[in-house]
């Protein structure tokens, strides 16, 4: 009677656990042994295994390409997106007139849907757009300047698109942060410059690291912007969704394709880590 | 003395007036994108080195209801993301529960492992999701595609739910005890009140994923389901930029009022945070 007393809360936390874990398997854990299994088979085929579609993708040239360019740019936006909202951030911190409006501005690339801010940012970088009429007021720019469908580019509406991950956590670590811990190193004889330097950066770097992270896996990930902004440029998302583009549509090269990506992630992430967690030890 | 006291006026004014610049120009790389587009729906015989339309018209907006049947597609978006935020919401009250009140043995872990989903970058289970739904035929059906959302949802919901039950107080479930309260009567005069904002917010985040969800949906999508971003994607293909700047317009409105709607009743900086630590 007691044992069964004492089993009963535990049986009732397991089935309230497991629509989760039903869903994590049913629409995640599955799919991606699908996809696994997938990338194995010969094209079009339900048996058989084989390893062609990896030797193909990774023998082509372009292979490297690809590889190189999705890495290019989710490390550069990251880096663009760390020194924007720093500085952002510490600006907002002293809390400037009208800060409530701009902490808003800062999430609404987050909430409007990605394909949005990247056509309004074609349309405002374009050739005719206002940014080169302005720059055009200059009388050593004579040609419009081309930002659309170049690599800095790209790594612009990158930024513009994931900033926010790291300007929020960011601000948040900020704004934890202990003035007395300032006012301490300022007494100390510190000046503004040193105080950053030695003191505020060093003990936000954490609250940097997991906002970058989230800023750098989105930007790995980032498909509907190089789709429509990427012109000729594919990182490896848009690599994938072109082979089932078409018909007869490659799904297991795709599947290939995302598993390569999948793991790439994974590396590039541990490096990631090891290398911003090295200045922080 | 005093020219010591006006330069070091003028720097601190200085200051102020760099902060105040970096802020406009902060403010205006972040919406001047979303009036180009505006600009762009309402404008005709806008060609060549000219800063505004010469002239404005509504017939994009009308192109945009008549060629592309925007009523359709936004009931499919909305129905869509209805179904996601329904399913999201059932499952994450349970699990959600569980995380917020149980002691788990390794409850970090399992919270990581459900939120995976979120860091895998969608394309690559929306390929197994995709082959698994053709299977299944449930490519080109509402549920088939507000299912694929919940795969993105559901760990909001949980996340968002699991916070809000943890931050339930023991003690005011014993004050109702203690004031005779039955559980029945506990559970809707003291629960469900303290738990609501929480429900609303995890829903109200759940809905504006599944809205403006495009790559799962991408893959899912059929000639009856398709949904605003999409429909928007393929008008960027087609290559009219005015009617997809009218549809884009449409598409947004939504997003933005409930951004401005629930800034004051939530922390919105849960639409983009989430996992804390990594």
């Amino acid at each position: 009677m007691k044992r069964g007393a004492k089993a009963r809360p535990v049986l009732v936390t397991l089935l309230m656990l497991l629509p989760g874990w039903a869903i994590f398997f049913g629409l995640f854990f599955y799919p991606m042994m699908v996809t696994v299994v997938r990338s194995l088979r010969p094209e079009g085929e339900q048996v058989g295994w084989t390893l062609e579609h990896y030797v193909r993708f990774l023998s082509e040239p372009r292979a490297r390409d690809v590889i190189l360019l999705t890495f290019v740019l989710s490390v550069a936006s990251t880096l663009c997106s760390i020194a924007f909202s720093l500085v952002l951030c510490l600006v907002l911190r002293r809390k400037p007139r009208g800060h409530r409006f701009f902490r808003l501005t800062m999430l609404v690339p987050r909430v409007v849907p990605g394909l949005i801010g990247a056509l309004g940012l074609l349309l405002l970088l374009g050739s005719r757009g206002w940014v080169n009429l302005f720059l055009l007021q200059f009388p050593f720019i004579r040609e419009p300047v081309q930002i659309n469908y170049t690599i800095p580019g790209l790594i612009l509406f990158y930024t513009w698109l994931y900033f926010p991950f790291t300007a929020v956590t960011t601000l948040s670590t900020l704004e934890s942060l202990d003035p007395a811990i300032e006012e301490a190193a300022d007494v100390a004889g510190a000046n503004r410059w040193q105080v950053l330097r030695h003191v505020i950066v060093p003990l936000i770097m954490p609250g940097i690291l997991a906002g970058s992270i989230l800023t750098f896996m989105a930007a790995f990930g980032a498909f509907s912007i190089p789709l429509i902004a990427g012109g000729n440029y594919r990182p490896l998302a848009v690599e994938i969704y072109r082979q089932i583009d078409f018909t007869p549509a490659r799904w297991s090269a795709a599947s290939a394709r995302a598993m390569i990506m999948a793991l790439l992630q994974v590396i590039f992430l541990t490096i990631y880590m090891r290398v911003l967690r090295r200045p922080a030890a | 003395m005093t020219l010591l006291r006006q330069y070091l006026r003028a720097i601190v004014n200085a200051r102020k007036l760099l902060t105040y610049t970096f802020l406009l120009c902060f403010a205006l790389a972040i919406y001047l994108p979303f009036l180009m587009i505006v600009l762009r729906s309402v404008g005709k015989g806008w060609f060549g080195k000219l800063w505004l339309p010469p002239q404005l018209t509504l017939d994009w907006y009308r192109w945009a209801v008549e060629v592309t049947n925007i009523v359709d597609i936004t009931k499919n978006t909305l129905i869509i993301a209805g179904l996601a935020v329904i399913m999201a919401t059932l499952i994450g009250i349970p699990t959600g529960w569980a995380f917020g009140r149980r002691r788990i043995p390794g409850k970090e872990l399992l919270m990581s492992t459900i939120l995976l989903p979120r860091m895998i970058p969608p394309i690559a289970y929306a390929l197994g999701v995709a082959q698994i739904f053709y299977r299944l035929h449930l490519i080109n059906t509402h549920f088939g595609v507000a299912l694929s959302h919940v795969a993105v949802c559901a760990p909001y919901a949980i996340l968002v739910l699991s916070a809000t039950f943890e931050g339930l107080d023991e003690r005011v479930l014993e004050a109702a005890a203690v004031c005779g309260a039955n559980p029945l009567r506990t559970f809707f005069h003291v629960i469900v009140p303290l738990i609501l904002p929480g429900i609303l917010s995890s829903m109200i985040f759940t809905f504006t994923t599944s809205y403006n969800e495009f790559t799962l949906t991408l893959l899912t999508y059929g000639k009856d389901t398709v949904t605003l971003p999409v429909r928007t994607y393929l008008a960027i293909g087609e290559g009219y930029w005015e009617v997809t700047s009218a549809m884009s317009v449409i598409l947004v409105i939504p997003s933005l009022i409930v951004l401005f709607l629930i800034q004051k009743q939530v922390a919105p900086e849960k639409l983009v945070g989430g996992f804390k630590g990594v």
